[in-house]
């Protein structure tokens, strides 16, 4: 059985991981922290502005790719996307996704902006911002970053991405998550409202505020461990119920974070936490293994194949020195974009910073333009790509992450197939 | 003598101005992480969390805490190991707790460090000694006197000590094939859990090591986690000179998991002790479990074992996870057909070594245990698997079911037992 290592556990380290693993090989998944996903909104992004606002994701990807030169869309078209997304919809189970890959919808952000995503949480999608809806915001005082007020005017006032208006309202509920407790996050109301007797105590005090044919918006803190909230809330309130996702830590991550974690060792995936990746070895082009930084002394993991899934700059896999360049932190790799004298420009709210689309440059099997043959990356680390401001990092993420695991999966199968005679595959023994 | 010796806790807040711990504070971007896995403040609102008492509260800590709150974490670990950032938050705060009790350490504090003292005089006396510590009223009045909860779980002594058996056993028949070990017991394995220790050495020599036990004494981990770092600085190093006297460059197995990351990384990162004789051991120790595993890697471990049909819960300390190599037991387990381990997913057991025993602290160790209670109860009602001693006398104290170290089925799935 061949061996597999990942680094990086977020979104596409755990689902490059996972797929792996089901596909047959041995994989150890070594990872600094937890990755990315408790940050996130918990929605699958694929492509939201392009500069302008996207409707039809997957239609506009080409176009979008052709404009830019270098962004991973031109390596992973539309039906990598979407054979990536149907691989994350089934590790995460049946009822946790809503939505279409090939539409997005437009849904309320935390200060009262629309934005747009593909695939969301069940419990976003009757927020979806169309003419003529009609919205009650609210949520308790005690909780922070989620302020009913703004959220309720902005939407108000904003002349809607498809055309037309919504109503809203808001109100504000003093509905402490603990008792005593004054500023407490998303998380702790979350795990109190996975407590039905709290639970029942909150839809009643929402109830009480609805009118007929409003929808209520809450802050997305509806549980973390019992996933049957949302429609436990519903049925309680009389109406029904979207969440707005919130600043970390953001409850709809979290769950999706332990999901795919869960996925991932259920199939085998051996973690290791708080190892984070400091040495190499290698030999003939090939690496053989990497080495983690870890309590006493360091530990060598030795591989068949590496799966890079490191991140950008947010994970510390990309830096930038004060000689203004930029390091692959990990291998020391060659990076894409990097040699350009302006990598950030003074105009805050221009134009995308030339930085932020710096990373590694793969070929279309995601393998590593770089000294290793065995080498591939995803996600976030890939050059090309202002994920945040083109909400396009979780497309990418799983698009590349399923793309890597089967060009490994098939490098596996093949080797397998001629024995011996292979010499392209020397060193991989080891 | 040792660099370490200006590093006093009483003088001021030096040693911690001079670690790594306090330079990462830096790299906090508050992004929450750690405050989303935190077991203490998940349970109760009187711990503000890692984020707020770690890098937040450190930036105004000139010796004096600004955040008093701090003395409710259990100094579990969790936040460093899962902060995206490599921020040492648990050191930190375990630095700034010292600092804030230097001139009021509890006496009760002081005496449930004293791992060792227990050990010794209990053992004599073991029937005495458990039964006394299960009679209620004995219970309540050390519970008033001394600050060490009524119901908090107790170690039960044992009428032989390791070193006793030892000397008693017939010598091992076989003749070692794969040189020497020194065996690290932790006092927890000399006194209490004998049982380990024992199963441990029969496994090591079953697969044709000598194992050398030298005498040795506490590694000071619950000093250290109660803040007394100049009694744990000594303790340790006394150690360390015991265990090097075993033997040269000998790897150095433990089956105290916490004892272990004390050794590994804990007396040097916390306490900044920076000693050549700790920095020796500290290469050179190994998990019972990570060294197993280790040898299945390399492909030298004898996977002949037994079939033993059970299903049976899996609980990975944290202090034995914060050592950032998994959670080897699990991947060692998967080997003994027939034994399917259910890996607990809860973060801490709540005892956090002493933490769970001091009468304020006490329901709150209970909260963060109880989804692991639960759990266990829920899987097997009669065998539990974790991998450090205080855990599982507050998993059996907690859930009612008999906890063993995994060692426990490695040792019967070999025939030996
Ligand atoms: C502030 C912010 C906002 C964003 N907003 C959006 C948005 O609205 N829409 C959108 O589509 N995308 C957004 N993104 C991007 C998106 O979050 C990521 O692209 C996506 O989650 C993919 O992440 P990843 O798995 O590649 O990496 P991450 O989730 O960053 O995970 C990297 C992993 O690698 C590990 N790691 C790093 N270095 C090492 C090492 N040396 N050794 C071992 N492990 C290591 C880390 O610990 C971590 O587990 C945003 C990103 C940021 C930072
Ligand atoms: S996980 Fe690390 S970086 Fe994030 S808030 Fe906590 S200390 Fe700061
Ligand atoms: S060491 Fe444990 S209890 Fe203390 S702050 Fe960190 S996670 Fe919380």
């Amino acid at each position: 059985m061949s061996r597999v290592v990942v680094i990086g556990a977020g979104l596409a380290g755990l689902v490059a991981a996972t797929r792996l693993a089901q596909g047959g090989a041995r994989v150890v998944l070594v990872t600094k922290g937890t990755g990315g996903l408790p940050l996130s909104q918990g929605t699958i992004d694929i492509l939201g502005y392009a500069p302008e606002r996207v409707t039809r994701p997957l239609d506009a990807l080409a176009g979008f790719a052709a404009a830019n030169p270098g962004h991973p869309y031109n390596l992973l078209d539309a039906d990598a996307v979407r054979l990536g997304v149907a691989y994350l919809r089934e590790l995460a189970g049946p009822e946790v996704f809503v939505g279409d890959p090939e539409v997005n919808l437009q849904l309320p952000t935390a200060v009262g902006a629309i934005r747009p995503s593909a695939v969301v949480p069940a419990e976003m999608a009757a927020g979806a911002c169309v003419d003529g809806a009609r919205f009650l915001i609210t949520g308790p005082g005690q909780l922070k970053d989620f302020h009913p007020q703004l959220i309720a005017e902005n939407l108000a006032r904003t002349q809607l991405p498809e055309g037309g208006r919504l109503a809203a309202r808001w109100a504000q509920l003093d509905f402490p998550a603990r008792p005593g407790e004054s500023d407490s996050t998303g998380l702790t109301f979350a795990r109190s409202l996975d407590d039905p007797a709290y639970r029942r105590r909150f839809a009643a005090a929402v109830r009480a505020l609805v009118q007929p044919g409003e929808t209520v918006g809450l802050p997305a803190v509806l549980g973390v461990s019992d996933a049957s909230v949302l429609t436990d809330l519903t049925a309680q309130i009389g109406a029904p119920v979207f969440t707005i996702p919130l600043p970390p830590p953001s409850v709809p991550g979290v769950r999706l974070n332990n999901q795919l974690t869960a996925a991932a060792k259920a199939a085998g995936v051996r973690i290791i936490p708080g190892a984070k990746v400091i040495d190499h070895r290698s030999s003939n082009g090939r690496l053989l293994s990497v080495i983690s930084a870890t309590a006493g002394t360091p530990r060598e993991y030795a591989a068949d194949y590496f799966v890079q899934a490191t991140g950008g700059f947010e994970s510390g896999a990309l830096h930038l020195d004060s000689h203004n360049v930029v390091h692959e932190t990990v291998f020391g790799l060659p990076l894409v974009g990097a040699d350009i004298t302006e990598l950030v420009h003074g105009d805050y709210w221009g134009p995308p910073q030339p930085l932020f689309k710096v990373g590694v440059g793969v070929d279309a099997s995601m393998k590593v333009d770089g000294p290793y043959d065995n080498l591939y990356a995803v996600g976030g680390i890939l050059a090309g790509a202002t994920r945040w401001q083109e909400k396009s990092g979780e497309g990418i993420a799983v698009a590349s992450a399923v793309r890597a695991a089967d060009a490994v999966l098939a490098a596996i199968a093949a080797t397998d197939q001629t024995p011996a005679r292979d010499d392209a595959t020397q060193g991989a023994q080891a | 003598m040792t660099p370490h010796d200006s590093n006093n806790a009483h003088d001021n807040n030096n040693y911690a101005a001079d670690q790594v711990a306090r330079a990462s504070l830096d790299h906090c971007v508050k992004c929450n992480i750690c405050e989303t896995h935190c077991p203490v403040s998940a349970v109760t609102p009187l711990f503000s969390g890692p984020k707020f008492v770690g890098p937040q509260a450190e930036r105004y800590r000139h010796g004096e805490s600004v955040d008093h709150s701090l003395d409710y974490c259990s100094s579990c670990g969790t936040c460093t190991l899962v902060c995206p950032q490599g921020v040492q938050i648990a050191e930190l705060n375990s630095q700034a707790r010292a600092v804030m009790k230097a001139d009021h350490m509890p006496l009760r504090d002081q005496l449930i460090s004293r791992t060792t003292l227990m050990g010794m005089a209990m053992t004599p006396m073991a029937p005495v000694a458990n039964a006394a510590l299960g009679f209620k009223p004995l219970r309540m009045v050390i519970e008033k006197v001394v600050g060490i909860h009524r119901d908090a779980p107790m170690p039960t002594a044992r009428t032989q000590t390791l070193t006793g058996w030892l000397k008693k056993r017939k010598a091992p028949t076989k003749a070692p094939t794969r040189g020497s070990l020194v065996y690290f017991h932790g006092c927890a394995g000399g006194y209490f859990e004998v049982e380990t220790s024992k199963r441990s050495i029969e496994v090591l020599e079953h697969l044709g090591y000598e194992v050398i036990v030298p005498k040795q004494s506490c590694c000071g981990l619950a000093q250290q986690s109660n803040g007394l770092f100049d009694q744990a600085t000594a303790q340790i190093l006394k150690l360390c000179d015991e265990l090097r006297a075993g033997g040269k460059d000998l790897t150095i197995i433990s089956a105290s998991g916490s004892c272990t990351g004390m050794l590994k990384h804990e007396a040097h990162e916390i306490m900044g002790v920076d000693d050549s004789r700790l920095a020796d051991v500290s290469t050179r120790i190994r998990d019972i479990m990570e060294f197993l595993l280790d040898l299945h890697d390399a492909g030298e471990l004898p996977t002949n074992f037994k079939t033993i049909d059970i299903t049976v819960p899996y609980h990975a300390p944290c202090q034995l996870k914060a050592q950032g190599m998994g959670q080897p037991a699990m991947e060692v387990l998967k080997l003994i057909p027939g034994v399917k381990a259910i890996e607990s997913g809860v973060t801490c057991c709540g005892i956090a070594g002493t933490y769970g025993l001091k009468k304020e602290k006490y329901e709150i160790a209970q909260a963060v245990g109880q989804p692991l209670f639960d759990m266990v109860k829920a899987t097997n009602p009669d065998l539990a698997l974790c991998d450090t001693e205080t855990c599982r006398w507050q998993i059996a104290k907690s859930s009612g079911v008999r906890t063993e170290h995994p060692i426990y089925l490695v040792h019967q799935a070999y025939g030996l037992s």
